[in-house]
């Protein structure tokens, strides 16, 4: 006898409302196609729950009570001033911005149209030209069965495609700007895809911000894919910091890393309800090193997770993950970190370490390390810890005549620090850290 | 003035009693040292006065300039001048030394209703400070006291203490893992801070440190209370008995 299992409302809706808008997002036939498959391949999976061993720690189907309609076709009004605000500390750094509103490319807003070594388009540009290019980025080349990356198929309305000219030395850095704003709860799919040229050196940072003011009930489904040349050098930041109330995070990291490439990635995730970061490292060549580092910050019923798989299909690579959570009230962080050496992968250096700060005693870190190593001649390591304030250490503080508050601030930001000063750019490392203070001073 | 009356103090999570009634005096302008044996209960003294609540105060007082400081919290205790050094100065990862100084100067100034010190007067400060205890301001960028040595830290505790300028300062055993050299330096920074306006506890297991820092009385603190009391001299004669009448073999 088979269980039909009942397909909860959001899953209906999902189902449904792609039926309604299939003819509004961008793409000819091909894209067309993909996209369909995607939507039967999300019809067939469901949302993901917790019986499947990947999302044990966080239940979609249960936590996602609805579907938002799709925000294809927003237009909402948006000045540079508005975007500004809502971008906060990242306002400040001297960067190319490529901005999206509610999912829409906004060309008006954005100033990264000449970028020396630096070619930027609009996905949703490219998706309606068809052809074999279209289809190619309608495939997210990650995992086949993720029912997240299916929907973003599926309902992807735009984003970036950027290609970094092999050699270039990219100036400034790339700022991708998403901003959730309106009156209108809506769920906004995007996709980035972006490949860097041999020995070329770039530095992106995707920003999910809102504007002051917008509908607290937003949902993003969003998804990178990132191809590193050879011997290129990549800083890739991923900011999450909506600040909203009733937020769902959903974004997905597709790595490859080429020989002798250096890749760093950082992911900050604040403000939102319910996170769920996944990340796919997959090293095609050797000599290539990652350096990947989070800092999650969490409070009331906030639910979040970083989930990463690393792939060390070559020999001789180097790879380095640092996660680091503040977890306060009933908030709940997740993290979970697969590291693959295969078997020809001899001589890799793979050492993970996550650490969770528990502000109150209803807050919850859940780790789960996971190493499958089938090559013998490797350095492996991981590491995961869960504390709270160093009680001798606010004493200390105090002492020398600095209030509670303050210590507890002081403490809680050299904590997550450690994880952000991997960045390694003082001004993004700065922007950032303004990002986090500023989610501290609301408490 | 400080004064300490009948305090009783144990472990505030088990049933220990450290302090069995402690009676003590000290008029601002004077210099005081405690010695006793190891375990005699000289560093839970120095916490109690400081705030920490692992202690718990179960009968008596602690009286600063008029006021019972028992009920306040250690930054409170530190805005009215209390300063402890610590025997053992803690390590704070990620947090840079002179991050840490600032916010302490001026969370303090906040609070004795001074103007906040700008960066370069603040610079201004720390650099003749530090250049008077010997301590390389480079150092201070690093996190507080993270890969410094016992003696770096004993002195990095009395830069503190020069720049927060207490009038209750509270010494717990600085001269220990010094040598001569930093002893006397140590020692200096400390005299320069004595004044008509503040009191000192200087609390030490040897009479070493009494010859630079020349004490006005001396306790000897055994079983929880003050056995003794007398002059500098006293500090010399238990240098040649030892603590072996309060329950210790000599050092
Ligand atoms: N936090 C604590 N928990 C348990 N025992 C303690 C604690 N602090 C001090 N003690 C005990 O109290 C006594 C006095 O310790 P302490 O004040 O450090 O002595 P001293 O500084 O004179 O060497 C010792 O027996 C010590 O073991
Ligand atoms: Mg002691």
């Amino acid at each position: 006898m088979s269980i039909a299992v009942m397909k909860t409302k959001a899953e209906l809706s999902f189902a449904e409302s792609f039926d309604t808008i299939r003819d509004q997002l961008p793409g000819g036939a091909g894209v067309s196609a993909a996209r369909q498959a995607a939507a039967d391949k999300f019809a067939q999976l469901g949302l993901p729950h917790r019986r499947i061993e990947e999302w044990k720690y966080t239940d979609l189907r249960n936590a996602m009570k609805e579907a938002l309609p799709s925000s294809v076709g927003d237009e909402t009004a948006l000045t540079i001033a508005d975007v500004i605000v809502a971008l906060g500390p990242l306002a400040h750094l001297d960067a190319s911005r490529v901005v999206f509103v509610n999912g829409a490319y906004r060309e008006e807003l954005s100033s990264a149209s000449d970028v020396a070594g630096v070619e930027i388009e609009s996905l949703a540009a490219v998706l309606s030209e068809g052809g074999e290019r279209a289809t190619g980025l309608a495939n997210p080349a990650g995992p086949d069965n993720d029912a997240v990356l299916a929907l973003n198929t599926a309902y992807m309305t735009d984003g970036s495609v950027v290609s970094v000219k092999e050699a270039a030395a990219v100036e400034k850095p790339l700022l991708l700007v998403h901003v959730r704003a309106g009156m209108e709860p809506g769920f906004t799919a995007v996709r980035n895809v972006i490949e860097v040229g041999g020995k070329a050196s770039v530095q992106i940072i995707e920003a999910f911000v809102s504007l002051p003011g917008a509908v607290e009930a937003g949902q993003v489904n969003t998804a990178t894919r990132i191809s590193v040349g050879e011997e290129a050098k990549v800083l890739h930041v991923s900011c999450a910091a909506d600040g909203q109330a009733n937020v769902t995070h959903l974004s997905n990291w597709i790595v490859n890393i080429a020989a002798g490439a250096d890749y760093g990635g950082f992911q900050l995730t604040q403000g939102v309800a319910l996170a769920r970061n996944q990340i796919f490292v997959a090293f095609s060549g050797e000599g290539a090193k990652l350096d990947l580092s989070g800092v999650f910050l969490g409070r009331n019923n906030d639910h979040i997770d970083t989930t990463l798989v690393v792939d060390h299909a070559v020999p001789s690579c180097e790879s380095r993950e640092l996660f680091k959570g503040v977890l306060d009230d009933n908030a709940r962080g997740v993290f979970q970190g697969k590291i693959i050496v295969q078997p020809i992968a001899q001589k890799t250096d793979g050492k993970q370490m996550s650490q969770g700060l528990l502000l109150s005693p209803n807050a919850e870190f859940d780790s789960k390390p996971e190493l499958e190593i089938f090559a013998d001649d490797v350095v492996c390591g991981h590491g995961a810890t869960c504390a709270q304030l160093d009680e001798d250490l606010m004493f200390y503080c105090q002492s020398r005549g600095i209030p509670a508050d303050v210590a507890k601030v002081l403490l809680i930001e050299s904590f997550i620090g450690e994880a952000v000063e991997n960045i390694g750019d003082e001004d993004i490392v700065e922007a950032i850290m303004g990002f986090a203070r500023g989610w501290l001073a609301q408490a | 003035m400080l004064e300490i009356k009948n305090l009783h103090v144990k472990i505030a999570e088990e049933n220990k009693p450290i302090l069995k009634g402690i009676d003590l005096t000290i008029p601002k302008g004077e210099v005081h040292a405690i010695m006793g044996p190891n375990g005699s209960g000289k560093s839970t003294l120095a916490y109690i006065l400081a705030g920490r609540d692992d202690y718990e105060v179960t009968e008596g007082d602690i009286i600063w300039n008029g006021e019972s400081i028992l009920e306040m919290d250690p930054d409170e205790r530190a805005a009215s001048g209390v300063f402890l050094a610590f025997q053992y100065p803690m390590e704070i990862p990620g947090v840079a030394g002179l991050t840490f100084l600032r916010t302490a100067v001026n969370a303090l100034r906040r609070k004795r209703d001074q103007d906040e010190l700008t960066t370069p007067e603040f610079m201004k400060l720390v650099k003749s400070k530090a250049g008077e205890l010997n301590i390389d301001v480079e150092m201070l960028k690093r996190p507080v006291n993270v890969g410094f040595s016992g003696g770096e830290k004993k002195r990095s505790e009395i830069l503190q203490m020069a720049l927060l300028e207490p009038t209750l300062c509270v010494l717990d055993e600085t001269d220990s893992g010094l040598d001569i050299d930093a002893l006397r330096v140590v020692s200096e920074g400390v005299n320069a801070l004595r004044s008509p306006d503040r009191a000192m506890l200087v609390i030490t297991h040897y009479q070493r440190l009494l010859n630079h820092i020349v004490p006005d009385k001396v306790h000897v603190l055994a079983h929880g209370r003050i056995q003794r009391s007398g002059g500098k001299e006293l500090a010399l004669e238990l240098e040649k008995s030892g603590y072996a009448e309060y329950g210790e073999e000599a050092a």
